[in-house]
């Protein structure tokens, strides 16, 4: 029993920390619960939260990618400037071009060229962000396509555009990695790649894909930033990346890869702008955010790592006569003679 | 020293692992302990080192009661145990001395700064005394497994032992070191301290021991001296059947040419390879260790392709470059580590099953799950893998079911041809048997079998004919009752006897 409730509280800790944190920030101010506020946090979180759906992708693989918030701000700048002489049709296929030609350059560094994720993406990152600067000459670029503009301003059925955009995202990416062959495949290869590959998986092609799917993802982000503020800066995303990955750790992708969910990620970009906002309303110095949302990394990525610890405690109050000291997992081989299904 | 345990019992999570195990073992004494996995052994050696505090049960030293509830507890008594996995005990970077004398509790070779000749003088006596003969400057890395395993036991030497308890310790080791380990144990038995010695192996029972105890769910089921007993009465004991049954042999060898490799080469791991297998055949490969024996098999599987020759599959020829390619083409691979290269540790059981099927069940990318529950499921059930549950990672079975899950990974697939490097490697007896069945299995439904194994007795066993390899060349083919075990000793080391 109290072993089921602790998988759970490990399993679901950040939904949980969602649930304290959200319920402490309502009771201390009444204006978080109201529609309007909820629906900023939602737009607010939008943006973290596409990204760190792609790097989901990514750190299921034991990879990582930090130029997301660079390919944020180059495919927003490519997207504004494209705008400036055709439909906003052929604006979205520049913006999404440019984002999965930069994934397609992290993954083949990545795999063909062997590299490091962390050296390779922090190569990129400069580089695609020098080439935003530089494009741009360090100026906004103003959109005022309306309809491109209401891709960040919509309200469709009173919600805005861009929740829209992060629930079909989770909706088609989380579909894609718990029920399809390719998903099966990207836990494959974060697991153990050898095996993966001795299992017939083409382990580079499933590397590329997740970074064209990141770079793809934040394209999209780049769209709802430009849309929103009505020009493309140039600066755009900067540091979003860390938080798209501080989202990926809270919500239980493991770094080490083979484990994780889309739907953790989600929740802990939520998270992480439920505090900014919280902390907004109760006027909260904004320089304090950062230690708040650091805090919140941190423990998230105590829970997991200490489950075990937790357990001893929960037992000592509980008075469990087995419980006695840890760590000493059950070797699993002598474990489980008794609650074993034979077949 | 004298150390008796008397009724010992140990649970984890309510479930008993130990049930009233009673031991002694007296200085001067080897006494090894066996019993498959699952058996208690390794509870069995943390109980002694004071890592698992027993539930009830009493332990005696020279008669005396003792606690042991920390390891500090057992060492200040003179217990030292090498644990299987001890090298996670060295460092890599530093000395051989420095390693040796890490724990320095007395400051014997200062307090603040190390007097590094005085460490590397007394390095030097200890490994002396093993015959240890190495640079006592040299980086630990630089020693071989075997050399860090006797460090090991130097490192216990240095300080006052009267028991040493060794699990498992010639797992990683060859025939040659392991024979100078057996060197060392002898002579420390000798001195006086006694020795505990667990093991899977009942050869090394035999060579070794002075008696033995054997362990079956908890429980000694057998106390003998080894010289009052035989090894089918261990075996026996162990699994509770007899060793009869051991190799289940079956053959199904048809007429029709499964696999033709003709004038085959890889690099320099192999050169001019020519054999056929037919379908329900189970040809073995032999060999010393690097004679090329696992290279054949890693490239009929496209790992490290084919440099020269052809391959033909029921009379077609193929080119296989990936492991992908292989498996479209009907050949399957079970790789002799199964940790690092065959499964999916993290990942749910049933996962690692269906991991090359997929296709089978797949519409548009989509996995279909009632059906991969389905098939797998009645794969799984002829498999005889116990689990708690089927989303439990697969890295919580044990070695035998680890495996026992790889069979089943390429009978749901049912590949045309079967390459197996050493299928038992690290199982125990039960799943052993076990694993023997599902090859016979596979057999009786026209796969192909090629089996390579450093195990002799069941090479000789499971194949229907053996070809032995000596440096990269097939040197013999065997079947029949040429067949044996001097055989192919004699092709496979090329000796003139």
């Amino acid at each position: 029993m109290n072993a089921t409730i602790l998988k759970l509280v490990k399993d679901a800790r950040a939904a949980m920390m969602l649930v304290i944190v959200a319920t402490a920030i309502a009771i201390a101010t009444p204006i978080f619960l109201t529609t309007g506020n909820l629906l900023n946090i939602v737009l607010a979180s939008s943006v973290v939260a596409l990204l760190a759906a792609g790097q989901t992708y990514v750190i299921i693989l034991a990879e990582i990618d930090l130029s997301v918030g660079s390919i944020l701000a180059l495919s927003g700048v490519a997207t504004a400037l494209v705008l400036q002489a055709h439909s906003v049709f052929i604006g979205l296929i520049a913006g999404i071009g440019v984002g999965v030609l930069a994934g397609l350059i992290n993954g083949l560094l990545v795999t063909k060229a062997r590299m490091p994720a962390f050296i390779a993406t922090l190569g990129t990152m400069s580089v695609f962000g020098g080439l935003t600067l530089y494009i741009t000459q360090g100026n906004p670029i103003s959109v005022d396509n309306g309809l491109f503009l209401d891709i960040g301003q919509a309200n469709p059925l009173g919600v805005p555009f861009p929740a829209w955009i992060v629930l079909a995202a989770l909706l088609c990416f989380g579909f894609l990695l718990s029920r399809t062959r390719f998903g099966r495949h990207i836990y494959a290869v974060g697991d153990n790649p050898e095996a993966a590959r001795l299992s017939g998986i083409n382990v580079h092609w499933i590397k590329i894909s997740a970074f064209v799917i990141s770079g793809m993802l934040a394209s999209i982000a780049g769209f709802i930033l430009t849309a929103r503020l009505s020009t493309a800066e140039p600066t755009a995303g900067m540091g979003e990346e860390l938080s798209a990955i501080a989202a990926v750790i809270i919500g239980g992708t493991s770094l080490m890869g083979g484990r994780g969910a889309l739907l953790g990620s989600f929740i802990g970009a939520i998270l992480l702008g439920v505090i900014d906002n919280g902390l907004n309303l109760l006027n909260v110095s904004p320089f304090l955010q950062g230690v708040a949302k650091g805090l919140v990394i941190l423990l998230a990525v105590f829970i997991e790592r200490n489950s075990d610890v937790m357990q001893l405690f929960w037992r000592k109050i509980q008075k469990d006569p087995v419980g006695r000291r840890f760590p000493e997992k059950p070797v699993p081989d002598e474990g489980n003679k008794q609650k074993e299904v034979r077949y | 020293m004298r150390l008796e345990l008397q009724d010992i019992r140990k649970s984890f999570n309510r479930i008993e692992v130990l049930s009233g195990v009673d031991l002694s073992v007296t200085g001067g004494e080897i006494l090894a302990i066996v019993g498959e996995n699952g058996a208690g052994k390794s509870t069995m050696v943390r109980v002694i080192s004071g890592a698992h505090p027993p539930d009830s049960g009493q332990i005696l030293i020279d008669g005396e009661p003792v606690a042991l509830r920390r390891p500090e507890d057992a060492m200040q008594r003179g217990i030292h145990v090498i644990y299987q996995e001890f090298l996670h005990n060295i460092f890599p970077h530093l000395s051989i001395a420095e390693n040796l004398f890490v724990r320095d509790d007395e400051g014997r070779f200062g307090s603040l700064f190390v007097d590094k000749r005085k460490m590397r003088n007394e390095a030097m006596q200890v490994m002396e005394q093993i015959g240890l003969k190495v640079d006592p400057d040299a980086p630990a890395q630089s020693l071989s497994v075997a050399e860090l395993q006797m460090l090991e036991i130097v490192k216990s030497l240095s300080h006052n032992i009267e028991l040493l308890v060794l699990d498992e310790p010639t797992a990683a080791l060859d025939e040659k070191e392991a024979s100078r380990l057996f060197l060392l144990i002898d002579s420390l038995k000798k001195e006086g301290i006694a020795i505990v010695y667990i093991t899977h192996r009942l050869e090394e029972v035999m060579r070794i021991a002075d008696r033995v105890i054997v362990l079956r769910n908890g429980r000694v089921t057998l106390d003998r001296l080894t010289k009052t007993t035989t090894a089918s009465e261990i075996v026996a004991a162990m699994v509770g059947r007899s060793l009869e049954d051991f190799y289940p042999k079956e053959s199904h060898v048809t007429g029709d040419t499964a696999v033709k490799v003709s004038n085959a080469a890889c690099a320099d791991k192999f050169k001019d390879l020519s054999f056929i297998v037919r379908s329900g055949e189970v040809l073995g490969i032999g060999g010393v260790a690097g004679c090329g024996k696992g290279e054949v098999l890693r490239a009929l599987f496209g790992v490290n392709p084919l440099s020269a020759g052809a391959l033909a599959l029921e009379g077609r020829t193929v080119e296989v470059k990936s492991p992908k390619q292989a498996i479209e083409l009907g050949i399957g691979y079970i790789s002799p580590d199964r940790q690092a290269e065959g499964l999916f540790l993290k990942q749910p059981i049933f996962d690692n099953v269906s991991i090359v099927s997929l296709d089978e069940f797949v519409a548009l990318g989509v996995i279909r799950s009632a059906e991969e529950k389905e098939r797998v499921e009645a794969v799984v059930k002829g498999l005889n893998v116990r689990f708690i549950h089927r989303d439990a990672e697969a890295g919580s079975l044990s070695g035998g079911n680890q495996q026992k899950l790889l069979f089943g990974r390429w009978m749901m697939k049912k590949p045309k041809i079967m390459l197996m490097e050493e299928p038992t490697r690290g199982v125990d007896i039960g799943a052993k048997a076990e694993i023997y069945k599902l090859i016979n299995a596979q057999a009786k439904s026209g796969t192909a079998i090629v089996l390579v194994s450093s195990d002799l007795p069941e090479l000789i066993a499971m194949s229907d004919r053996v070809l032995v390899m000596r440096e990269g060349k097939i040197v013999a083919e065997l079947s029949g009752v040429e067949n044996n075990q001097s055989n192919i000793l004699h092709y496979a080391l090329g000796s003139n006897t």
